[in-house]
């Protein structure tokens, strides 16, 4: 098997006290994990202790990724620009991975244009965010983690509140992620949404991370009902 | 909640109102005060004399209107220029500075290292800087400039970190998740967010350069306030009256033209064709017609 693109070791996560405890795992090419579990569980911490914002409480995690724009992230409030244009906002996530100095410039734009028009923004790239409904704003915040193409994209709650015919844009737009090899870790509560996108699922409860494949988490669920 | 917000001012004034007794001590020269104030304006300084607005007996007037050539204009164009390049390079160093004081932005004791040295440059007056400025390169305007744009920096710098420590923090999480540089996420995230509070201050502190150019002008840092001075050493109040009421009224047409760039932003920060712009469309229209 390739090099993992994460590796977790012994992890402990939470603030005052433990949220989930003694992580170790491998994240791989390609693979896309859902988090689940129920609400102030730690999903969100976990998301946010692999992107750097939360300190570990006690072991480690290492991430194999380019250092430029190797690591994408979509935060539950989804941290765009809300003053800047659909357009400044998704060429943050193209400037991530081919940075101004770097030239590049032709490939820059067709990132941006191209990840705009796979999430149906294309009549409203000059509009500023503040002006987008609550959907189109979460499909800003995927076109920009699109044509930053990481390596691993971390996404809280992405796909909620989104309707099922947006849905199905998004997930085809990130299919062209995940067909390059690239990895998501998604944070999800509708388990519809996972069984469209997931490949394995990380369940925490009791403050353990469980690792199963989606096939083990189906059966799983046919025997609690 | 409403009683105590009362209860909380009257006690603050309560407070204020007797230090102010053990400050002022003899209040009976108040009312003498107030007498003295009166003949001094009545005598020596009112009507205001508005000969400060004719030419200059030397040099010789060439343009074909003598208020160009008058102290009142010269005096104040020098002031206006002089605080809009001191505005101007103080705005550039207060962002630059006011980027590594944010905590958002930098790190504590690089944040706390820049607020020290914001503070150090706020803490002197701009009248002291001015006095100082005149000290190492002499009388005249460049020591108004360099005088305001340390004083611009300082006070600007603090309302801008302030600024950027109030913007919502997940888009600087997310920019720093995806690895971009410092540089890129205050021009491409934090001014963006912030510019029309940016916009906001510049024009306020524009203004204030104005109206301050009068009191760095008295140690001989350029401006309408050198002309003052030399006025009040000669007694002639009449006319120092004349060139502060010439003072209110650009000071009110700064303040006119601050709303009117300001009316092109929204209080949340979109750009909008304010109801004015339309009207004088209309207008040049109707002429046209």
């Amino acid at each position: 098997m390739a090099d993992p693109l994460l590796t977790i070791s012994d992890l402990s996560i939470g603030f005052k006290e433990d949220l989930v405890r003694d992580i170790s795992l491998e994240v791989h090419s390609g693979e896309i994990i859902a988090v689940l579990g129920p609400s102030g569980i730690g999903k969100t911490t976990l998301v946010r202790t692999i992107a750097g914002l939360v300190r570990p409480r006690q072991g480690s995690f290492e991430l194999h990724l380019p250092s430029q724009g190797g690591l994408g992230y979509i935060p539950q409030r989804l941290g765009l620009v809300r003053h800047a244009s659909v357009y400044h906002n998704v060429n943050l996530g193209a400037r991530a991975s081919l940075p101004l100095l770097k030239g590049k410039r032709e490939e820059r734009i067709e990132r941006v244009t191209s990840a705009i028009s796979a999430l149906g923004l294309k009549e409203k790239i000059h509009e500023p965010i503040r002006r987008l409904s609550g959907g189109q704003i979460r499909r800003v915040a995927t076109a920009r983690a699109l044509a930053q193409r990481p390596k691993l994209l971390l996404a809280d709650e992405f796909l909620s509140e989104l309707d099922h015919s947006t849905v199905d844009v998004v997930i085809e737009a990130v299919q062209t992620l995940i067909d390059s090899g690239n990895s998501i870790i998604m944070v999800e509560h509708h388990e519809e949404n996972v069984e469209l996108i997931a490949t394995r699922i990380w369940l925490i409860q009791n403050e353990q991370l469980l690792d199963m494949s989606i096939e083990e988490w189906r059966k799983r669920q046919e025997e609690e009902e | 909640m409403r009683k105590n917000f009362i209860a909380a001012v009257g006690g603050l004034l309560f407070l204020a109102l007797l230090i102010l007794i053990d400050l002022a001590g003899d209040w009976g020269r108040l009312g003498q005060g107030i007498d003295n104030l009166l003949t001094f304006t009545g005598e020596s300084m009112w009507p205001p004399n508005w000969s400060v607005l004719e030419a200059q007996s030397y040099p010789v007037c060439e343009k074909d209107i003598e208020f160009f050539c008058s102290v009142g204009y010269i005096g104040m164009v020098e002031t206006i220029k002089i605080a809009f390049v001191a505005t101007i390079l103080g705005f550039i160093g207060a962002l630059s500075l006011s980027s590594f004081a944010a905590k958002n932005l930098m790190p504590m004791p690089i944040a706390l290292f820049f607020r020290i040295v914001l503070s150090a440059i706020r803490s002197l007056p701009s009248l002291i800087w001015a006095i100082i400025f005149v000290i190492v390169i002499g009388v005249g305007p460049l020591a108004g400039v360099l005088a305001m744009t340390f004083y611009t920096v300082g006070y600007l710098g603090k309302l801008h970190y302030e600024a950027f420590e109030r913007m919502p923090s997940d888009s600087l999480e997310v920019s720093r998740a995806m690895g971009l540089s410092h540089p890129t996420i205050f021009t491409s995230v934090v001014i963006p967010e912030t510019g029309n509070h940016l916009l906001s201050q510049l024009m306020f502190m524009f203004e204030y350069n104005v109206r301050h150019g009068t009191v760095i002008g008295l140690v001989g840092a350029g401006g309408i306030g050198f002309y003052i001075n030399t006025y009040l050493k000669l007694l002639q109040y009449d006319k120092v009256l004349a060139l502060l009421i010439l003072i209110f009224i650009v000071v009110i047409i700064i303040d006119l033209l601050s709303l009117m760039i300001r009316s092109f932003v929204t209080d949340d920060g979109d750009v909008r064709q304010p109801k004015w712009f339309s009207f004088l469309k209309k207008l040049k229209k109707g002429s046209e017609q």
